[in-house]
């Protein structure tokens, strides 16, 4: 885990894998349908 | 889930307010707006577009006022760049709308409106990216040979051209540190205010980086003097949009709520950076709103028709809120272990204050 923070570039991939993850479950969870009706 | 009357619709009360607060954690730190990522998301919560703008624009204005109030008790606005620079900003804002009807009078079509925005700002991406990876190296390589660096380092040769110009009235910037002709100020205002009018993009993307590298200001000074142009930009903006009812108040009080928070710590999380951390988040912001206005230009070409698309336009816009608040955040985290001498990842230290 340090060595994958310890780079500048992982530690941004890792952080918006994260962020994309995050925003997918809201999205699935609480928006899709109230998108679609 | 909360009935906002005035827009007709119903959404969640949670959403707004974390929409609130994450875009005030970005807008406090690099001295946004976040338009760009407000509006597209009121738009998914169910609002119209219409009210998405004029709701995002009333927000934008309260959130930039508590902010700037933060970083004036922090020494970060030049009150003569701003206001030299708000009169050209305003100007500009209005040509670049007029000039925008223009070319569609003439049948300049959307497309390659957008091309050019997206080819602007992948410009200014590698240009921040690149002289900010340069001014980072040269910290390290200043720390290494024992030499103390402030909060400020910028390779950019560009602002020693401005500032040469000797093209009466010359203004005495002393927060900020610059002598200046005013002509360059105004001028650098009625750009970027241009670009903002005529694009559609939020002039702090633009106008943060000019006041760095056109102007010479440090970036907390930009950061901090380009959010008080946001309070006079936002307000009138919010006022044309509420005489237009284009505002649902409860949702922009809702929001209000959030930023209130978000923009206070992003504001106080400059004090714990220097300048090159400010510029990378603006750059990564930068790219990912690139991203993400190109996702949303291909779904809309392709007739709305890929659910995929949409999907990837929407989580891309929602993330990259996220992606910004938790990097300003974990910056802020990595410079108190830093202060307190616990171990940080080998590119923080160039990038944070430690005392």
């Amino acid at each position: 885990m340090k060595a994958l923070v310890d780079s500048m570039l992982s530690y941004w991939i890792l952080l918006l894998v994260i962020s994309l993850g995050m925003a997918a479950l809201v999205y699935i969870f609480w928006l899709r349908e109230a998108m679609l009706t | 889930m909360f009935d906002f009357a005035i827009a007709g619709i119903q959404a969640p009360i949670f959403l707004l307010m974390l929409t609130g607060f994450t875009v005030g954690i970005v807008g406090g730190f690099i001295g946004v707006g976040g338009g760009y990522m407000v509006t597209p998301a009121l738009i998914v919560f169910g609002f119209p577009g219409y009210m998405a703008s004029g709701i995002d624009v009333t927000h934008i204005a309260g959130k930039a006022l508590i902010a700037t109030v933060r970083h004036r008790q922090l020494g970060n606005i030049d009150w003569t760049l701003g206001l030299a620079m708000v009169g050209g900003t305003m100007l500009g804002v209005e040509l670049g709308v007029r000039l925008l009807t223009y070319t569609k009078s003439i049948g300049l079509s959307g497309v390659a409106l957008l091309s050019a925005t997206v080819l602007i700002m992948i410009g200014l991406f590698l240009y921040t990216q690149i002289e900010t990876h340069k001014a980072q190296k040269k910290i390290v390589d200043l720390t290494k040979d024992g030499k103390t660096v402030g909060r400020e380092l910028s390779v950019s040769r560009v602002p020693l051209f401005f500032q040469s110009i000797k093209l009466y009235p010359i203004v005495r910037c002393h927060t900020a540190r610059i002598v200046i002709s005013m002509w360059v100020v105004v001028v650098v205002g009625i750009a970027t205010g241009v670009l903002a009018g005529f694009f559609g993009v939020g002039g702090g993307f633009i106008r943060v980086p000019a006041l760095v590298y056109i102007c010479g200001a440090t970036t907390h000074i930009a950061v901090g003097t380009d959010l008080l142009e946001i309070v006079v930009s936002g307000g009138y903006g919010a006022l044309r949009q509420s005489m237009m009812g284009n505002v649902d108040m409860v949702a922009v009080l809702f929001m209000i709520v959030g930023a209130m928070f978000g923009a206070q710590f992003g504001s106080i999380a400059t004090s714990y950076v220097r300048g090159p951390a400010i510029r990378y988040i603006l750059s990564y912001s930068l790219i990912l709103a690139t991203v993400g206005a190109f996702l949303r230009l291909v779904y809309i070409l392709s007739g709305a028709k890929y659910e995929l698309l949409n999907f990837a336009a929407v989580v891309f816009t929602m993330g990259e809120m996220l992606f910004l608040c938790f990097f300003i955040m974990s910056l802020v985290i990595f410079s108190v272990r830093h202060r307190h001498g616990k171990w940080v990842p080998g590119w923080i230290p160039s990038l944070v204050i430690s005392a």
